[in-house]
């Protein structure tokens, strides 16, 4: 019963077995995993011969890893606070300002006070309020057929004259000061809605309160005040911004805070503003 | 006889001593990733167990049960004492300190890296030391297997290697083949970025080395329960084992077929084409082959034992079996468990259908089921049948340990069958904490519950199994009756040179990872890489360590 002792004799049964098996097992898997089942691909048609097995091998015409996709660089504004910009805002002509100033007179009322509740009051706005606007106007980042044409005719010094001319105009929005105003109700849990967003914003959804930039009692660089705009104008801007037809907000801070503001929302809030001008609370802003 | 008696049971102490620990963790971490409150709520520190978890459960439970198993086997079976106990004590040590060195690492924070530190995570290079002196010092018990069995031939020319032996030494073989992955990865790969001798590591080419190891150790941590299935259950069954060749060659199978087809751990990476990773996919499907062998011949097993015991009719075998016995016990509730988690090996290695539970719980679910349920009830039932023998102190309740046993099958099945649906559900497996409000995850909420408590289960039942061991430990000694191995119906009284040896399948084996790894490892040295290497600048070790 000797048969079988030598494990690498191909004479005998187990090594036949053995190698035979293998042999067949990798014949069978190269012949399925390269050039038959290789070629099929789900969306498009099958690959030749060739391709197919260097698909299998993991080389295609793309090894490299995947570019990073770079979407186009989309600025809100072209308008940087420079010491330069601020200079040149501060520089501003009203006299020469003023003769740019009859084109506005037309729309936005005599001394910029608007009689049209759709178009805003610009007496007494900050002057960089205004640059900034009339220069993302006369570069498309804000959209408006008569103003984007209006600026468009405007030099950067001419948009600093009629900034400083109108900025200086009595009647019109207060100026903002940056004080604190010592006022109650700043609380979250104020009952009437409007207040509270003005004062206390909601932080639940990341609203900071309105007053913080647009006072009464705060101030930021650009930022308009609100006090004695027209409710209505308010009311459209804040709807522009939540649906991103406006985007000229610089860190796109309108367009997330309008996001989260609801339409009723949005309507006391104008309503809030657009009346304090009429019956400013005593002692609440400090007035021009 | 007395000398390696003891080898075995200190590794079998430090395999049990680090599987209780590891358990409790286990149970912290099910708790910790589900809706319910957990102590020492930290993310950090979820990671921190994780990795220890897999460190002990992987590497050390597996490693020093089946070193301990070995030394064992070749004593009672082999009749004689082991030869070169000094150089096994001297692995033993190796392993012991490479253990302790790897667990303070993770303690301390310093290798938050998972039990399979894929690049580009780094932890501190005294970690990697740890495990690479506990792989390192098991190659001493390879060797030592190897030699006994080569000895035992020269003495017996022309005799049959005794199939626990064989066995064995296929699984030694399959250890040092499984291992060779980990320590290239280690010193090729990891060690040269973690000791600032390199600033990148090739991650894709660290992966592709680990998945080398990564299947095959599942067969080497599986081995040892496959041994007790051919060669102690149908003995404690009061039976014979049906096919002595179709044992050997079960062996043979696994050793070849376990090692070239990691790569279907790797079917979401980019690094691999898809056609070499449809050959290890295919590859793969024929490690199924051996374990439905087995189911084949223990189910023949059985019923010739419960034949022989006055079993009558088609099923009436199965009620005459020795339910009483834990080993009989085990490998019913072990068959189970089998079952369950081979179906669901089967969708983790078509490579179509892994992508949809790739990278899911339902992957850690099958491990657990399967290594945790079929594999490690049978280390219990090998522990019930040899740590009697060993120290001459038998168990004091048999029904106990019947208890344990039914115990880590409920709470297996408990745990892992609502964990397989999370996974099919969605849920990304090693992440520690869900936000349950979100209503895509609150959905799994209840299945993670139930989850969790066939963990606290299992781990009842892994106290269990140290009060059994103590209390035996601590008995009085009887006159133990030596281990015998099952005989097969017709004992084998020759054997082909082929099925007595590993020779012929080593070699083919070397072919096999030639065509499945060649190149797929090679690409990297040709392409110089696939993928690019990752720049990693994180400095993650003090400059005292180096």
């Amino acid at each position: 019963m000797v048969r079988d002792q030598g494990a690498f004799k191909l004479h005998n049964p187990w090594p036949r077995i053995g190698w035979g098996t293998a042999a067949a097992i990798i014949v069978i898997s190269f012949v399925l995993g390269f050039p038959v089942l290789g070629r099929y691909r789900p969306n498009d048609p099958p690959l030749d011969l060739w391709s197919a097995i260097c698909r299998g091998l993991g080389i295609t015409s793309d090894t490299r890893p995947a570019a990073e996709s770079r979407p186009a660089l989309r600025t809100p504004t072209q308008i940087a606070w420079t010491s330069s910009t601020l200079d040149q805002i501060a520089a501003g002509d009203t006299q020469h300002g003023g003769f740019i100033g009859m084109n506005c007179s037309a729309c936005h009322g005599q001394g910029g006070v608007s009689p049209s509740s759709l178009i805003p009051t610009i007496a007494g706005m900050d002057p960089a309020a205004i640059y900034k606007q009339l220069d993302d106007y006369r570069s498309g980042k804000r959209l408006w057929g008569v103003m984007g044409a209006m600026a468009k005719a405007l030099s950067a010094q001419d948009s600093a004259d009629v900034a400083a001319y109108f900025a200086a105009q009595p009647g019109g929005l207060p100026t903002l000061s940056g004080n604190r105003v010592p006022e109650s109700g700043r609380s979250l849990r104020q009952a009437d809605p409007a207040r509270r967003l003005v004062f206390a914003g909601d932080p639940q959804r990341g609203v900071p309160p309105c007053s913080a930039c647009h006072g009464p009692g705060g101030f930021k660089l650009g930022a308009p005040a609100l006090q004695g705009q027209h409710s209505a104008y308010i009311e459209r801007q804040l709807g522009a911004f939540a649906q991103g037809m406006r985007q000229n907000d610089i860190f796109g801070q309108m367009r997330a805070i309008a996001k989260q503001l609801t339409a009723d929302e949005m309507q006391v809030l104008a309503a809030y503003y657009g009346t304090r001008a009429s019956a400013p609370e005593p002692g609440g802003v400090a007035s021009r | 006889m007395q000398n390696s008696s003891r080898l075995a049971l200190y590794h079998y102490w430090v395999a049990f001593a680090a599987f209780l620990p590891a358990m409790v963790l286990g149970a912290w971490q099910m708790l910790m990733r589900s809706p319910l409150p957990a102590p020492l709520d930290d993310s950090n520190a979820y990671y921190t167990s994780v990795t220890l978890h897999g460190t002990a459960m992987a590497y050390v439970v597996t490693t020093f049960f089946a070193m301990g198993f070995g030394y064992a086997v070749t004593a009672t079976s082999l009749r004689r004492p082991v030869r070169g106990v000094t150089a096994a004590w001297i692995g033993f040590v190796i392993c012991l300190i490479g253990t302790v060195m790897a667990a303070v690492i993770v303690l301390s924070g310093r290798a938050t890296v998972l039990y399979t530190f894929y690049p580009p995570l780094l932890g501190s290079a005294w970690y990697y030391f740890g495990v690479l002196l506990l792989v390192g010092g098991s190659m001493i018990w390879v060797a030592l297997m190897i030699y006994n069995m080569a000895a035992w031939k020269r003495d017996n020319p022309g005799q049959p290697v005794p199939l626990p032996m064989f066995a064995i030494t296929a699984t030694a073989l399959l250890w040092a083949w499984a291992a060779s992955g980990v320590i290239l990865e280690l010193l090729g790969v990891v060690l040269p970025r973690v000791l600032g001798l390199t600033t990148q590591i090739d991650a894709a080419l660290g992966r592709t080395l680990f998945s080398v190891t990564l299947h095959a150790i599942v067969y080497f941590w599986l081995m040892p329960a496959y041994i007790a299935f051919y060669t102690l259950v149908p003995q404690a069954a009061g039976g014979r084992l049906y096919s002595d060749t179709m044992g050997r060659l079960t062996f043979i199978m696994f050793l070849v077929f376990s090692l070239p087809v990691g790569m279907h751990h790797l079917f979401a990476d980019p690094e691999h084409g898809a056609g070499v990773k449809f050959l290890q996919s295919f590859l793969t499907f024929f490690v199924a082959l051996p374990t439905l062998l087995t189911v084949f011949s223990i189910c023949a097993s059985l019923e010739i034992a419960g034949r022989a015991r006055g079993g009558r009719g088609l099923l009436g075998w199965i009620a005459a079996l020795p339910w009483k016995e834990p080993m009989v016990l085990a490998v019913a509730l072990s068959l189970v468990m089998l079952g369950f988690g081979g179906f669901g090996g089967l969708i983790n290695m078509s490579y179509a259908m892994n992508s949809m539970i790739h990278n899911t719980s339902w992957v850690t679910a099958h491990f657990h089921l399967i290594f945790g349920g079929a594999v490690v009830i049978m280390y219990f039932a090998i522990a019930y049948e040899m740590w009697p023998r060993i120290t001459g102190k038998p168990l004091r309740s048999k029904a106990l340990a019947r208890w344990q046993l039914w115990l880590w099958f409920a709470g297996m099945m408990i745990a892992t069958i609502p964990w397989h649906l999370t996974g099919l559900m969605g849920q990304p497996r090693r992440v520690a904490i869900f936000d349950y409000n979100d209503p895509f995850v609150a959905r799994m909420g209840p299945l993670v519950i139930i989850s969790v408590i066939g963990g606290m289960i299992l781990l009842v039942s892994a106290i269990l199994l140290i009060v059994i061991l103590v209390r035996s430990q601590l008995g009085e000694k009887h006159l133990a009756t030596p281990l015998r191995y099952a005989l097969a119906v017709n004992p084998p009284r020759y054997v082909p040179a082929s099925l007595n040896g590993f020779a012929m399948w080593n070699a083919i084996l070397v072919v096999l990872m030639v065509v499945a790894y060649g190149y797929p490892i090679g690409q990297f040295f040709i392409l110089k890489s696939s993928v690019s290497a990752y720049e990693v600048t994180r400095q993650s070790i003090g400059a005292g360590v180096r």
